[in-house]
Order: C-alpha cells, then structure tokens, then sequence
C-alpha cells in the first residue's frame, strides 16, 4: 500500500472544495456557479473514497458512486433551471432574477 | 338519539355539503344554513328537555376514543350550564342565518365559515375533553378573521394626534385592521390556555384530557396560582377582560351582522365558560387565590365599559363597548364564587346573549338602510321604523336592567352575590354600572328614535321587513320570556353551580365536602 | 277574596298583551281604548270587591306565590298576590284613579291618530299591571320588579309625543333621576336578602343593619315620591299628556314612595335615625315645593310642585312613626289632585294652552270644569268638610305628638302657601277678565266630565272615613279632635285664600312678592346642579375613559403591531432575493457552526 498518506488526500479534497466554494461565492454566472458546486461534491466524493480506502472497507467508494449519481441528476436539474433562468431573464447572471427580494 | 353529536355536527356537515352547492344557487345555500341552524336548535332544546334536573350533574354522555394513547376522546356531555349556553346558541345561530338573509356578497362562503364557527361554539359547550375543548375554541376563533375581512365594514375615520403615522401605517378602523387585531390578540390568549392545558395534563400526573380526570388529578397549590392566570388571561381576552377587551369594539363595528352577533352573543361566553368551567373548576385554590383580582378586575369592566359606551357616539361602538361592561358583569358574578353570584354570571352569559344578538340584528338593520353610524346624525327614526324601534327599546331595556326582561334577573343575581360573598364595593359598582347603562342606552334610544322626523336624506328609511323579523321577534320575545320566567333557564343553570361549586369551595374549606 | 285582587293585574296583562301583540287592533285606535277602559273598569269593580272581603289589621294575609328564583335548589323569591289590611285600600285607589283617568282619556285623546290612540291605551293597561302587581307583592324584590316597570310605564307615558324633543329628554330625564335613587332602593333589597335571607317587608334582631336597609331603601323613596333634591324629573314630566299626569305623576306612581315605606313599616319602624330624616326631608320638601308652585306659570306645573309639597307631607307624617296619616294622606291626595289633574286637562283642552296668564274668566264658559276645579283646590287647600282637611290635620297631629316642632311649622307654613298658590291659580283661571283663548273655550264632553265627578265626590267625603281607614288599615283608633296645628292651619289656609284672592283676584296688593326671588325659583336652582353634574361631571368622565380607551390602553395595543410592522421592515433588507447574497450568508453560517464546534460548542 504505496503512495500518498491519508493526509495528502484529505488536503487535496480540501482544496478543491475551497476552489469550489470560491467559484460559487465570486462567479456570476450561473453555470460557473453550478461548475462550483460540482466542484465541491467531487471534493466530498474524494474524501469518501479517501476515507474508505484508509480505513479498508468497500462503503467509501458505494457512497461516493452514490453520489456521483445524484450529482448528475443535480446537474441535470440544476442546468434545466440555469436553461429557463436563461430564457426568461435573457441571461445567466445570477443576480438577474430578483423575485425573490422581500 | 346521541342529540349531542347531532347538534354540535349538524353546521359543520351543512358547511361540508354547502362546499358542493353551486355559489350561484342562493336559495340552496341559504335554505340549507336555515336547516341547519334548526337542527341544532331543535338539537338543543331536545338535549334540554332530556336533561333531567333531579340527578344533576353530567348527562347524555357520548364517548368515542380517539387518540387512547394521549388520552384524548370524543367526550360529549351536558351539564346544567351546557344546557343553557347550548339553547342560548341555538336561538342565536337561528336568529343569525335570519338576519343575513340579504347578504349578496360571497354569501356561500360566508354561511360555511358561520356555520363552522358555531359548530365551534356548541362543541365547546359540551365537550368534556380539553384536547377536543380547545379544538373546538379555535375554530370557533379563527373563522371569525376570514368573516371580518371579507365581509366586514370599514370605518372612514380622521387619524389625528402624535401618533397618526403610526395608526395611519396599521389602517386603524379599516375591516383588515378589526379583523386582524382581533385574532391576533384571541390567539395570543389561546397561547395562554395552550400552556394552561399542558400544566393541567402533565402537572397533576393525570396525562389524560378529560376533565374528569384532570379534576381527579389536581394540580399543586403552587402551579395552581400561575396556571389559573394564565386560564383567566387566555379565556379572559374572549370575554373582554380588561385590558385585553380593545378587540371587542373594533371588530363588533367593522363585522357584518350576523358575525357580531354570535361573536357578542355567544363567543364572548366562551370566554368566561372557560375561565369557570376550567379555569376554575380545575383549578380551585388559583381560583380562590386569585378571586380577588378577578372581581377587580370585572368591576372595572362594568363601570369602564359603560363609560366608554357613553363616550361613544358610533351606534356600533356604543353596543360593543356595552358588552364590554355586561361581561364584566358575568366575570364579576363568576368571581363571587357563591351560588347566587355564579347563578347570575350563567344567566347573564345567557341574558346578553339574547340581548346582544337583538342589540347587533337591530344596527345592522338600522345601518344597512341609513349607512350611517352617528347617532347624533340620526333622530326621529322612530316614524320610519317603529318596528325596530320597539326592538330596540326591548334590548336597551334589557341591558340596563328593567325587571320583566332577562337582564334584570342576572344582574339582581350577581350583586346579591357580590354582596353575599362580602364584596359590597363590587355590588355597588355593578349597581352604579346598571345605572350608567340606563343613562347611555336611553340617550341613544331618544338621539336614534325620538324627537323630529328624520333629517332629509334619511327619507328612504323603512321598517324591518320579511325574514328580518325572525330574528328580532325570536331574541326579543325569549328576552321577555326567560325575564318573566326565569326558572326555565336558571333551573339548570342552578344546578350547573351547584354541580360545580363545591368543588371549587371544598378546595379551601374541606368541611364543605360531601 | 285572593282571585279577585288578582283581576287587577291579570285582565291588563292580557290587555296589554292583546294590544302589543295584535297590532291592527292596536293600530284601530278607538276599539283598542274601549278594550283598555273595560278591563280597567272592571279591574276596579273587582278591586272593591277584593277590598271589601280583605282582611283588616291584625288579620293574616291573604297570598298567593309561585316560586320564581332559586337558589341550591331551594326557593328564595316569590312572586304573587299578597291581599292584606294595606295593600287593598291602595289596590281599589289605584285601579279607581286609573279607570276614572281612562274614561277621561276617551274623550281627551280622541283626537290623536288612531295607532298613536291604541298605544297609549296598551301602555295605561301595562301601567295598571305594573302599579297592582307592586301593591300586591309579597315581598320586596316583586315590590323592586313592578317599582321599576312602573318606571318603565312613567318613561313610556312622558315620552308619548315622542316626537317633541322636550317630551323625549322629560322622559330620559325622569328615568335618569329615579333610577339614580334606585341605585339606593336595589342595594337596600340586596342588603336585605343578605341580611335576612329572603326578602320580606320585614327585619328581626339587628337594628343597625335594620337602619342602613331603610336608609337605603328611602334613597328610592326620595327618587320616585321626588323628594327635595331629587324632584327635578316630576316638573318636567307634565310633557306627557295631561291625563297621565293625573294617574301616574300626581295619584298613584308617584306616590309608590310612600307607600313603600308604609309596606316595609316593619323594616322603617326599626329605623328611628332614618324616620327622623324622612320628618326633615318631607318638611322641607312640602315648603320648597310649595314655594315654588307660587312663581310657576304654567297650570300643570303649578300642580306638580303642588304634587311634590304633598308627597312632602305624607312622607313627613310617615317619619312620626305611624304611617297611618301618611297612608291616608296618600289616599285623599289621589283622589282630589287627579281630579285637580283631570280639571286642569279639561281647561286645558278648553282653551289650548297650559300657559295661566293666556286664561282667565274661564268660568263663565266651563261652569262645570270651573267648579270641580275649585272643589279640588278646596279640598287640597284642606278646608272642610273636604277629605284634604281632615288627612292634613292628621298629618299635622302626629307631627305634634311626635314633637317634630320644626317640620310641624314648616308644614305649617306649607300649608298656607298651598291655600294661596291654589287660589291663585283659580282666579288666573277661571275668574277675571276673559282671554282672547277665553273667549273660543268650550265645555268639556261628559265623557270627560264624567270620571271627574266620581273624583269629585270620593276627594269630598273620603275624609269621613278616617275612622274607618284608622281602623281597619293602621289599628289607630281616630277621634276627631281640635288641636292646636288643626285650628292653625286652618286659620294659614283661609288667609292664604282671602290673600291671593285679593292679589289675583281683585288685583290689589301689588307690592306684594319679590320678582327677583320669583325668577331665581323659577330658573329652576337645583336643576341647574343636576345638569352641572351632567355636563361637568358624568360626561367629561365618559370622555376621559373614552380617550383612555383609545390612546393608552388601544394604543398599547396598537404599537405592539407597529413595532412589528416597522421591526418587518428592518428584517426585510436581509432578503435581498439574490443568490449570492443567499450562498453568502449560508457559507458564514456553516463557518459559525464549525467554528462553534471548533471552540468546543455543545457538549
């Protein structure tokens, strides 16, 4: 069982969630924000696999596929969304649709 | 015949197939609310006559579990008070679908909520389960919002004064306003009793809802003396207990008709029921400890709600605020905790009802054909209406205590209490009270009926005419009946107190114990 | 004997009820007053009857009850008919006034519109039940009901021209003032039920409890027998037609005072403090009263101050501790000052005004109106053999045995103020010059000359039954007897007459009287108190909680939601509606969180 300690992935896993977060926090286009977002849920697939892998039990790498395919599904919702926001607002700015505000 | 169930469900299955009736079938809706209110009626006075006033106590009992784990069942049964409240809902709710008979606007939606906020009413009358009590309490509340303010009546009224920003922001005088104001300071109160019930269920170890049980498993002297004012406070804000009475002026004058007179006629009476029949009742050393206050209290509401009335000079103002006074009266009478005082609260939750109910019928009517409150701005009324001018005189008689209406017999009862229970201050300021009453009310009678005929644009004026009788004929003659007759209400009712009140007594003078 | 007196009450009821109910009738006018007038009649027929098989003092009572409030079970008010030594002679009074007085009506009323005819017959009947259930009551909270109804009757009576605004506050008016004192009268009933247990006319044991009853009874007392300073409401309640004023404000209603006290003697007898009072208040108010009616101008006026200074007497007598002379005082004063009434109504009806300086030389035109007005004044002015002489000698005889020597001279001088105001008032009327209304004035039909004939006779010979009443109602053996006050008053009574009749008669003696005086009496003084204490007093208090109401305790109410609406508004700002501002604050949440775990948090 060569190669990188338990640590190295678990930093590795920390930085792409924190290039994720940042993408989401500064990006202001939807889909960079969803490209974020997936970001961040591959940094938690990684950890899971890290995790499972250290510790020598199979559940890891299920939970992660797990949640590869919710991601798609998520993707696949989250980019029918940024497609309506597109066609109503005429752009994928997140700050365009302001329904919302009190 | 389990002539409870049927009386309490009759409007709430009326409101249910109402949901299916075309809203444009008029006649349907309103031939349907009438078979309704008359089942109930009919329902409630079955259920009286049934009770048999040798035995007493709980009768016609009618049990179902619901929820047995929780202790919470469908636990019907009439006491001596129910037996009266439920008449006096009856006549009420009959008289009610009467005096709206015109209604043109969204009249179907209107008859289900009134329907279901009386189903209420009569449910918490009768149930012996706090669970199912309280469930009957807010729904008898809530529909009261929608009723308001949708069919309310709004006030143009001059926002003066420091804080007309503040009053101009909340729209003080519109219906939203009334209608808002008043649920929202009922559900306070209902806050209040919903703590209540928990320390009753939990505190005694009874972990059941049923009265029975709970009065079984009384609560320590210690939670007593904060859980009855929570009670008090809860069901108080219904009765119009100062200073929690301020949604009672407003909301009776932005109501529609029938609205203000169930919610003056028979929700206020929920109010003081509770504080009696739990309040009270389960949790006698609060009472009896917090007596004092009560009747303070109360003597307050006689004689500032009969000044405030006076102070009025809008037709509506001045009946809500006398209702304020009059169930002071009933607090006041429930806080002697004598026999006479408690016969007399009873009755004058009973007497006001008719008398409101009349008192809210006859403004509505006078409203709707002169669209004027002021009475200062009316006169000579009398010439256009002397049908509603007998009425009204009926009622104005009966609230300021004329022997031979139903008023009179309540207020006697409850300053001989007063006095008997050795709060002579009391007696003499609901005296003074009825006095004040005489005063404002037969002002208002002279300044709306009497003097020269009517000012110019008050030509078109007419008299009450078909179905509007009903309800005017009905309240009126019961006022004269049950005060020339008392014993067909008091009766019961007298065994109602003495059903309860050694309970409460025998809290703090064993000896009194059976 | 029992199911006679209770004619009285039960054929008015159903008068009433027949003409409240059936409105056509009531609305037919004339057939609904012959129904009314019969019943009356023969509730009087039956009243003697009932009287004459009554029991005398010292025999039980005759009763009747049915349970009416309970109490645990148990009874502890009654309702009923109570026949004894006192309630039958003041029964047979009142249906007899009451009968005569509708009979009058007849012809009085005719000309009013037919509804407007029908109701006021209703409301007569109504009173008849009212005034016989109230002499009739067994005990004192039947005595309370059927006081206040005949309340309820006087405000409906007053008020019938209700379209006259003077009419409708003379009947809010009188309504106000009663029931002001019968603040007093109902805790004085409740006391007693708490005191004793019940509510009979009578107290065993504790004096002092025994003295603040009565005291407090006699508060309503004063109320409705419009005793100085509650008698404000009696003048202005001559706005009601003439022949209620007879029945209700001068005969019968009025006098439910008085006679309250002589029901509850046994409650007032235990009262020596109270009946010390009553000596005072009656003595003064029989003087200012009398005073008054000197300036009055208007006739009906004139004879309900008159009405005031009588009922003065009577509760004087009542305060020597004998109610005998007030009793019987109350009785001739029924019947000679309702015929007084009715005499004042028929010249009224004559000539069309109440107004005395528009009449004059009326007798010339109504010989007999004239003279049964005179016969009245004779008999109140207390000149024999006319039944007043003998009542107010009597009067006057237990004031000196009772050596109330300061309200026996006050009475005294009453009583020659009476002898003058009244003739003054015939010779304004009647003698002199004729007016310009004079001269049109008609005699009044015998419809209406008829019951004031009965009048007549009984206000000139009931006085020869003061034996007899002393007898059978009072168990006061009476002997005619000259005393000192008798020949006084006498001798006050004719001066009184021989000088007014050379002042108004004659017009001689024009220095005499003080203009200035006579205007102040006239502005009516102690009115102006009660409206002072209406317009300084009750109202601006209503408008100080009115105000409380709105801007402290509503106000409370209504910057609780303010403060949540304008608090809303703040909070507000956060929801930006925008997806970064979301994800930002979401993020600084999760970091909180972790830092909270971080630092230790919750354990």
């Amino acid at each position: 069982m060569n190669g990188p300690p338990l640590e190295a992935w678990l930093a590795l896993s920390a930085a792409l969630f924190a290039v994720g977060l940042f993408g989401v926090l500064t990006r202001k286009n939807l889909v960079a924000i969803l490209l974020g977002v997936e970001l961040m849920a591959n940094a938690a697939n990684l950890n899971m696999v890290a995790l499972g892998h250290f510790r020598g039990t199979p559940f890891g790498q299920a939970a992660a596929l797990f949640s590869i395919a919710l991601t798609v599904a998520e993707v696949v919702v989250g980019l029918a969304i940024v497609v309506l926001l597109a066609r109503t607002h005429k752009s994928v700015d997140a700050d365009a649709p302001s329904e919302m505000q009190g | 015949m389990p002539w409870l169930s049927i009386t309490v469900l009759a409007p709430l299955l009326a409101a249910a197939i109402l949901l299916l009736v075309p809203s444009s079938s008029r006649g349907t809706t309103r031939v349907l609310s009438a078979a309704a209110s008359l089942v109930s009626l009919w329902g409630a006075i079955e259920v009286s006559l049934a009770y048999n006033l040798h035995e007493g106590g709980l009768q016609l009992r009618e049990t179902l579990p619901l929820v047995p784990s929780l202790g919470i069942n469908w636990d019907l049964a009439v006491d001596g008070w129910g037996v009266s409240l439920l008449l006096l809902t009856g006549l009420i709710l009959f008289a009610g679908v009467f005096a709206t008979w015109t209604l043109d606007d969204r009249d179907k939606d209107f008859y289900i909520l009134l329907l279901t906020l009386v189903a209420g009413v009569l449910g918490v009358f009768v149930s012996l389960d706090l669970f199912v009590f309280f469930l009957f309490y807010e729904i008898a509340v809530l529909p009261m919002y929608l009723l308001i303010g949708i069919w309310g009546s709004t006030k143009k009224i001059e926002i003066k004064g420091p804080f007309a920003f503040a009053l101009r922001r909340l729209d003080v005088g519109g219906r939203e306003y009334a209608a808002m104001k008043l649920t929202l300071m009922l559900l306070i109160g209902s806050a209040f009793i919903l703590v209540g019930i928990f320390a009753l269920y939990q505190g005694g170890g009874a972990r059941d809802f049923g009265m029975l049980h709970l009065a079984e498993h009384p609560l320590s002297r210690e939670a007593q003396l904060w859980v009855f004012p929570a009670l008090w406070l809860g069901f108080g804000s219904l009765a119009g207990v100062f200073p929690f009475h301020t949604w009672s002026p407003d909301g009776h004058a932005s109501a529609p008709t029938a609205v203000s007179m169930l919610h003056a006629g028979v929700l206020m009476k929920l109010g003081a029921f509770g504080v009696m029949r739990v309040g009270m009742v389960l949790c006698p050393e609060g009472a009896v400890a917090w007596a004092p206050i009560v009747g303070a209290v109360a003597v307050i509401n006689v004689v500032y709600g009969a000044l405030g009335a006076m102070s009025q000079t809008d037709l509506k103002y001045v009946i809500a605020y006398s209702s304020v006074s009059h169930m002071g009266v009933v607090m006041l009478g429930a806080a002697t905790l004598d026999t006479d005082g408690w016969n007399g609260a009873v009755f004058q939750m009973f007497a006001h009802g008719l008398m409101t109910g009349l008192f809210f019928a006859l403004v509505g009517l006078v409203y709707g054909r002169a669209h004027d409150r002021e009475i200062f701005r009316m006169g000579g009324f009398a010439k256009a209406m002397p049908g509603v001018a007998v009425f009204f005189t009926l009622a104005g008689l009966s609230s300021l205590g004329m022997p031979g209406f139903a008023g009179f017999i309540a207020e006697f009862l409850v300053f001989l209490g007063a006095w008997r229970s050795g709060n002579v201050v009391w007696a003499l300021a609901g005296i003074v009270g009825a006095w004040v009453t005489a005063v404002y009310v037969l002002r208002a009678v002279r300044a709306i009926f009497w003097g020269e005929g009517p000012p110019e644009r008050y030509h078109h004026l007419s008299d009450a005419k078909g179905t509007e009788w009903v309800a005017l004929v009905l309240l009126g003659g019961c006022l004269i009946v049950f005060g020339c007759w008392p014993r067909l209400v008091l009766d019961a009712i007298d065994v109602g107190t003495s059903m309860h009140l050694p309970v409460v007594l025998q809290a703090v003078k064993p000896e009194l114990a059976l | 004997m029992i199911e006679l007196a209770m004619v009285p009450v039960f054929l008015p009821l159903a008068t009433f009820g027949v003409l409240a109910v059936l409105w056509p009738l009531r609305h037919s006018g004339m057939p609904a007053a012959w129904l009314s007038v019969a019943s009356a009649l023969a509730s009087c027929v039956a009243a003697i009857l009932a009287w004459t098989g009554a029991p005398v003092a010292g025999e039980p009572a005759q009763g009747m009850v049915f349970d009416w409030l309970v109490h645990d079970g148990k009874t502890i008010a009654e309702v009923g008919f109570r026949l004894d030594a006192i309630s039958a002679p003041m029964l047979v009074v009142v249906t007899f006034v009451a009968a005569c007085v509708q009979v009058y009506s007849l012809g009085y009323m005719a000309h009013e519109p037919r509804p407007a005819l029908g109701r006021y017959f209703a409301w007569h009947s109504l009173f008849i039940v009212a005034m016989s259930g109230m002499v009739l009551a067994p005990n004192m909270l039947q005595f309370l009901a059927c006081w206040e109804l005949v309340g309820l009757c006087s405000y409906l009576l007053i008020g019938f021209y209700w379209d006259k605004p003077s009419a409708g506050r003379a009947a809010v008016k009188a309504v106000w003032v009663t029931r002001f004192a019968d603040i007093g009268l109902m805790s004085g009933v409740v006391l007693l039920y708490v005191t004793t247990g019940g509510f009979a006319f009578e107290m065993t044991g504790d004096s002092g409890a025994a003295t603040l009853v009565a005291a407090l009874l006699f508060c309503g007392v004063m109320g409705k027998s419009a005793q100085v300073p509650l008698h404000v409401w009696l003048p202005d309640a001559m706005e009601g037609p003439t022949p209620v004023s007879a029945l209700l404000h001068a005969a019968t209603m009025v006098a439910a005072g008085v006679f309250l006290v002589v029901r509850a003697w046994p409650i007032f007898e235990a009262a020596p403090p109270v009946l010390t009072a009553m000596t005072w208040i009656g003595a003064v108010t029989a003087l200012v009263a009398a005073c008054t009616a000197l300036v009055q101008h208007d006739i009906k006026k004139v004879l309900a101050y008159s009405t005031c200074s009588q009922l003065g007497y009577m509760v004087a007598a009542l305060g020597t501790g004998s109610f005998f002379g007030g009793y019987f005082h109350l009785t001739t004063h029924a019947f000679f000052k309702a015929l007084l009434f009715l005499a004042a109504g028929s010249v009224i009806h004559a000539v069309g005004t109440n107004d005395l300086r528009e009449m004059g030389g009326l007798a010339k035109k109504t010989k007999l109106t004239a003279g049964l007005f005179i016969l009245g004044a004779l008999a109140l002015a207390g000149v024999p053999p006319l039944s007043g002489f003998f009542s107010k000698d009597l009067v006057l005889e237990e004031l000196l045995h009772a050596h109330a020597y300061g309200p026996l001279l006050i009475c005294l001088a009453a009583a020659g103020l009476t002898a003058f105001y009244m003739t003054r008032v015939v010779c304004m009327a009647f003698l002199g010059p004729a007016s310009a209304r004079s001269l049109e004035a008609h005699e009044s039909p015998p419809v209406m000359l008829l019951p004031m004939g009965a009048l007549a006779l009984t206000a000139a010979v009931a006085g020869f039954t003061t034996g007899r009443f002393g007898n059978d109602v009072a168990l006061a053996p009476w002997h005619f007897a000259v005393t000192a006050p008798g020949v006084a008053a006498l001798l006050l009574a004719l001066g009184g007459i021989a000088l007014a009749y050379m002042k108004y008669g004659q017009g001689k003696l024009a220095g005499l009287g003080v203009p200035a005086l006579a205007a102040f009496i006239r502005s009516g003084p102690v009115d102006g108190l009660f409206v002072r204490g209406w317009q300084q007093g009750l109202r601006p208090l209503a408008g100080v909680v009115g105000w409380v109401d709105r801007y402290v305790v509503d106000g409370a109410v209504n910057l609780f939601g303010w403060a949540a609406l304008v608090g809303s508004e703040r909070m507000r700002v956060l929801q930006s509606g925008k997806l970064r501002d979301a994800t930002y604050l979401l993020v600084m949440g999760a970091l909180v969180v972790v830092a909270w775990g971080a630092i230790g948090g919750v354990r």
